[in-house]
This record gives C-alpha cells, sequence and structure tokens, in this order.
C-alpha cells in the first residue's frame, strides 16, 4: 500500500518545452514575412478641365508591347530633341538605356518633374510598374498612367 | 555525490526533496520558450504599416522606391480579367459607379484606391480600372507591390 503512495504523477514538461522551443525556431525559419508597399500615382480626372491651363513641362514615356520605349518632351521650351527612342534588349526593355537616359534627363532639365506612363494593350503591367519605379528613382515627383486611346 | 546519497535515504524528507528539484528544473526551458515567443513576437511587430492580405496566387510586381502601406484604402484586385473590390466581385461595366459611390460615401477629400494586380497580367486589363477611377474622381492609385532590396 506504502508503494502506491509513491508513484510520482508529475508530468515531465522538460521535453515538451525542448520540442516546442523546436517547433517555433522551425515555424520562425520557415515562415515567409511578405512585407507590402506601395507606388503612388496621381491620375487626371474626369471633371479636370486643362483649357487654358499653364501645363508644366512633362516627360511621356510610350511603352511598345514589345519591349521598345519612346520618350518625349512636351512643354519644355528649351528642349533641342523632343523625341528620342530606347530600343528593346534581348529580355525586352532595355532597362540601363532607360535609367541612363532618364539621369541625363533629369540633369539636362531640372523642372522637368512630371512623367506620364503609356503602355499599350499587350504591355506587360510588371514592365509597367517597373518604369514607374525607375521615373520615381530619377526623382519624378508626379507619375500618371495613362489610359488606352 | 552528496545529493545522491540524499536521495538515496528514502522516508518523508526524500521525497520532498524529490519534489522540490521537479519544481526547480523546468524554469530554464521556460525562460528560452518566452524569449523565443518574445522575439518572435518583436519580429512580428515591427513593421508597423497597415496589414494588407494579398492571395498567395498573385505574384505582385517589384519596386525599389515604393512607399509603406499606412492608410485603409479600398482594395481593388484584378484577377484573370476578373475585378474584386474588398473580395467582392464587380462587372467592369460597373467599376465606375462603385468607384463613385464609394467616394461619395467616404469622409476623405483625397480618397486612394489600392490596386492588387499580377506582374504577368496585360495593360489591357488594367485600362477600365484607369478609366472608371478618373471618372469617378479618384486622383491617387496606390500599385501594390513587393518592396526591392
Amino acid at each position: 500500500m506504502s508503494h502506491k503512495k509513491e508513484l510520482n504523477f508529475e508530468i515531465n514538461i522538460l521535453p515538451i518545452l525542448d520540442i516546442l522551443s523546436v517547433l517555433i525556431c522551425f515555424l520562425l525559419l520557415t515562415a515567409v514575412f511578405v512585407q507590402i508597399g506601395t507606388l503612388d500615382t496621381k491620375q487626371a480626372v474626369g471633371d479636370n478641365s486643362t483649357a487654358g491651363a499653364k501645363n508644366p513641362p512633362s516627360l511621356w514615356v510610350t511603352m511598345a508591347a514589345d519591349g521598345g520605349v519612346q520618350l518625349s518632351l512636351r512643354n519644355v521650351p528649351k528642349a533641342k530633341v523632343l523625341e528620342s527612342r530606347i530600343g528593346k534588349s534581348t529580355k525586352g526593355v532595355n532597362w540601363e538605356a532607360l535609367e541612363g537616359k532618364l539621369k541625363a534627363l533629369r540633369d539636362q532639365y531640372p523642372d522637368l518633374k512630371t512623367s506620364v506612363v503609356r503602355p499599350e494593350a499587350n504591355t506587360s503591367y510588371g514592365d509597367v510598374i517597373r518604369v514607374m519605379d525607375h521615373l520615381k528613382q530619377s526623382a519624378f515627383e508626379g507619375v500618371g498612367l495613362s489610359p488606352l486611346g | 555525490m552528496k545529493d545522491a546519497l540524499a536521495l538515496g535515504g528514502g522516508g518523508k524528507k526524500q521525497s520532498l526533496l524529490r519534489r522540490d528539484l521537479a519544481l526547480a528544473l523546468p524554469l530554464t526551458s521556460l525562460i528560452d520558450a518566452f524569449s523565443i515567443i518574445v522575439i518572435y513576437l518583436l519580429i512580428g511587430t515591427q513593421n508597423g504599416g497597415m496589414e494588407t492580405q494579398v492571395p498567395s496566387r498573385i505574384s505582385l510586381p517589384m519596386a525599389n522606391h515604393s512607399q509603406g502601406v499606412e492608410k485603409v484604402a479600398p482594395i481593388l484586385r484584378i484577377e484573370k480579367g476578373n475585378y474584386f473590390l474588398d473580395d467582392k466581385r464587380i462587372a467592369a461595366r460597373d467599376l465606375t459607379d462603385k468607384l463613385a459611390e464609394i467616394k461619395k460615401n467616404s469622409e476623405e477629400k483625397d480618397l486612394e484606391l489600392m490596386i492588387q494586380a499580377d506582374t504577368e497580367m496585360k495593360y489591357a486589363e488594367l485600362d477600365p480600372l484607369i478609366k472608371a477611377g478618373s471618372l469617378a474622381g479618384i486622383e491617387k492609385l496606390k500599385f501594390a507591390v513587393v518592396p526591392g532590396k
């Protein structure tokens, strides 16, 4: 009878805690923390009248579906070359050439802060976002998207 | 050695000593487990920004110059030509009316709209939304992206 009273009913929680800590470490290592950001654009709204208003100097980026990009300057009084074309590369848009051209334009025309992106219907959304990202990188403050004609 | 002798003695004293030992031992593991949980919570809360749900089937484009999500904005998701406004499917022809209704009911003057779309999507699928947003008077569009390095 006395032997029964000495039985140890305590649960050994040490291995349980060890397993738990290993599990937590495993979850921490395998978890994917996806942080989301946003790329902001300012669009022209339907009731905005442009009649009589002075448009700021702007850069229009026309994107072809095959990766070709055309840059056009508008309302830039001192601009000598109004249009410039960047040919496509083997992977699509020639990003290095575009970045260099945007940087050169910003250096040449410091007042050039507005840009409008005009993609074609078959242009990839990822490429459109990447062009807008490059424009933001080149310190263009107002970046907008043009609807299809 | 002394401890072993004391434990081997038997009787009431021995059982008390065993119980004391059993209570004292798990503390180290407990502290370990709690410190791991605290680190886990710290990692989870340091981002600060708003939590935004993005379906795993959507692969967001990457952008290096993105901004954090700080405000709650209506989310418009585009999936294979279908439009979902706050997870509610709406037809393309109803986009303008729905957005105008949201703008009308919103307390904010400059209503922002967050757009979630797959990086492989064609621009033609985004175009109805750009037009609808313009007609509804929504100036600020925020494109959801994955912040780059």
